[in-house]
């Protein structure tokens, strides 16, 4: 797949369809990827793709909007939500991006792998992908190891594999399902049983923890606007201080901005230096969106957000 | 303003009301016309429709410490901007549950619709608030003196 992949971007490259394609490349070690950027022939041949691209690259296609040309890009099924919903939100046109959609088998989580291998990333020379194992190289050894035991939390219970907006394929769309035996929401649930003091509990401890790097935000395919509502001085919403109530009060803006637009790629918790579990707050976004306005975000390109619009017979709990 | 349901030490909360100008802040101005008694825990902000209070408003509120949040607007389908408050509703939805995941209790923030002729609506929305949030104590806790 990574050879039919360099032969597309070879190929747009070299007729000038696009002027740069935007993919993961092979890292300064054998265990990391990077996102890639190729302009030209001979960089091509650091494009990668397997199961440690976890990263969602739809974020720098708004970099495309000043280009002449347009730009290429390589989406697994989650990325390209953030695709479709670019659309919606009207910050890119189609016009400018060429999709090469990926049907990804799963990513795998380093932590996990390297609690269940007990090695260090440092020594795996790679990771490939065998049906419902991961084929992992440690030094002269190939290793065997489950996929449930090692895949990222989103992985399992992943119901858009591949992406379903796209100029061209890597590959069949083969169903992907692991058996995880719980549902996506079993970790918001878990939240919900708890009491009101229990969870705020749970969640000063986590917001105390936060250093306000604003890595959830910088990744996050949704929060592109020019000024930040965190960078305003006028009004000044948030002070620098990284201290309870500011920290809570910067989660639970970005979630709220983010009700009806987060596509569950877990950029935000992946990037998170402190390991905040923001999963746990955007799943209940999602979920709370799902239950009352029946909708998911970055599926259909003609469905109309939900916060942007309403039904003359909403729910009305509110006397 | 004694209230006999207090926890007993006499703690007063603050709490901040969103009335939008057409309705809710013209039935609050009949309260007050009316000479209707309510407790004086209440700072209300004008907005010209209820739709303009942003989460944001909200959220800080609460996590800065105000013990209660309460967003006033026309009855739905009365909007004087026609369709103002059917976002309100939407976004209400959306935030209380949000608000409770968190580990705020749900009373302390509540959406209301309250008519210009409302005018004891309001003085009963206000008494049965600032009732139900005094029950529950502050916020956060408060600093020492």
């Amino acid at each position: 797949m990574q050879d039919k992949l360099q032969g597309i971007v070879r190929k747009l490259l070299g007729e000038g369809a696009i002027e740069y394609f935007i993919g993961y490349g092979a890292g300064s070690e054998p265990h990391r990827v990077v996102p890639c950027f190729v302009t030209s022939e001979h960089e091509i041949e650091r494009l990668v793709w397997g199961p440690l691209c976890p990263h969602n690259l739809s974020k720098y296609v708004l970099q495309a909007k000043d280009l002449e040309g347009k730009a290429g890009l390589l989406v697994k099924g989650c990325d390209a939500r953030a695709i479709v919903e670019l659309l919606k939100q009207h910050q890119i046109e189609r016009e400018k991006v060429v999709v090469i959609g990926v049907p990804c088998q799963g990513q795998v989580d380093p932590r996990k792998l390297e609690e269940v291998l007990g090695v260090p990333m440092e020594q795996v020379q790679g990771v490939e992908d065998a049906g419902d194992q991961f084929l992992v190289t440690i030094g002269e050894d190939d290793r065997k190891v489950a996929k449930e035991q090692v895949l990222w939390d989103k992985c399992l219970y992943c119901r858009h594999p591949a992406a379903f907006e796209y100029d061209f394929t890597l590959g069949e769309i083969v169903p992907f399902s692991i058996d995880a035996g719980e549902s996506e929401f079993a970790k918001v649930e878990e939240l919900e049983q708890l009491s009101v003091e229990e969870r705020r509990a749970f969640w000063q401890k986590q917001f105390a923890r936060c250093m306000r790097c604003n890595a959830c935000r910088e990744v996050c395919y949704a929060c592109y606007c020019k000024e930040c509502i965190f960078d305003r001085k006028m009004p000044r919403w948030l002070d620098k201080p990284p201290l309870l109530p500011e920290n809570e009060i910067y989660h639970l803006i970005r979630a709220v901005h983010l009700a009806g637009r987060c596509i569950d790629c877990g950029e935000c918790e992946r990037v998170c230096p402190m390991n905040i579990p923001l999963s746990r707050l955007y799943k209940k976004v999602q979920k709370d969106i799902a239950e009352l306005f029946d909708y998911e975000a970055g599926i259909e390109l003609e469905e109309v957000p939900p916060l942007v619009s309403f039904e003359l017979d909403d729910q009305d709990p509110f006397m | 303003m004694e209230d006999s349901e207090t926890g007993g030490n006499g703690f007063e909360p603050k709490i901040l009301i969103f009335a939008c100008n057409w309705c809710s802040y013209a039935g609050a101005d009949l309260a007050g016309v009316s000479r209707l008694q309510m407790p004086a825990n209440c700072r209300v902000i004008r907005v010209m429709c209820s739709a303009r209070v942003r989460p944001e408003f909200v959220i800080t509120a609460l996590s800065k410490g105000l013990d209660g949040v309460v967003v006033l607007g026309c009855h739905p389908g009365d909007c004087h901007y026609s369709e103002g408050n059917y976002f309100t509703r939407r976004r209400g939805l959306f935030l209380k549950k949000l608000v409770e995941y968190v580990g705020i209790e749900p009373e302390r923030f509540q959406v209301r619709w309250v008519s210009a002729s409302e005018g004891a609506k309001f003085a009963d929305t206000v008494a049965e608030v600032t009732r139900q949030v005094k029950a529950l104590g502050p916020n956060r806790p408060r600093p020492k003196a």
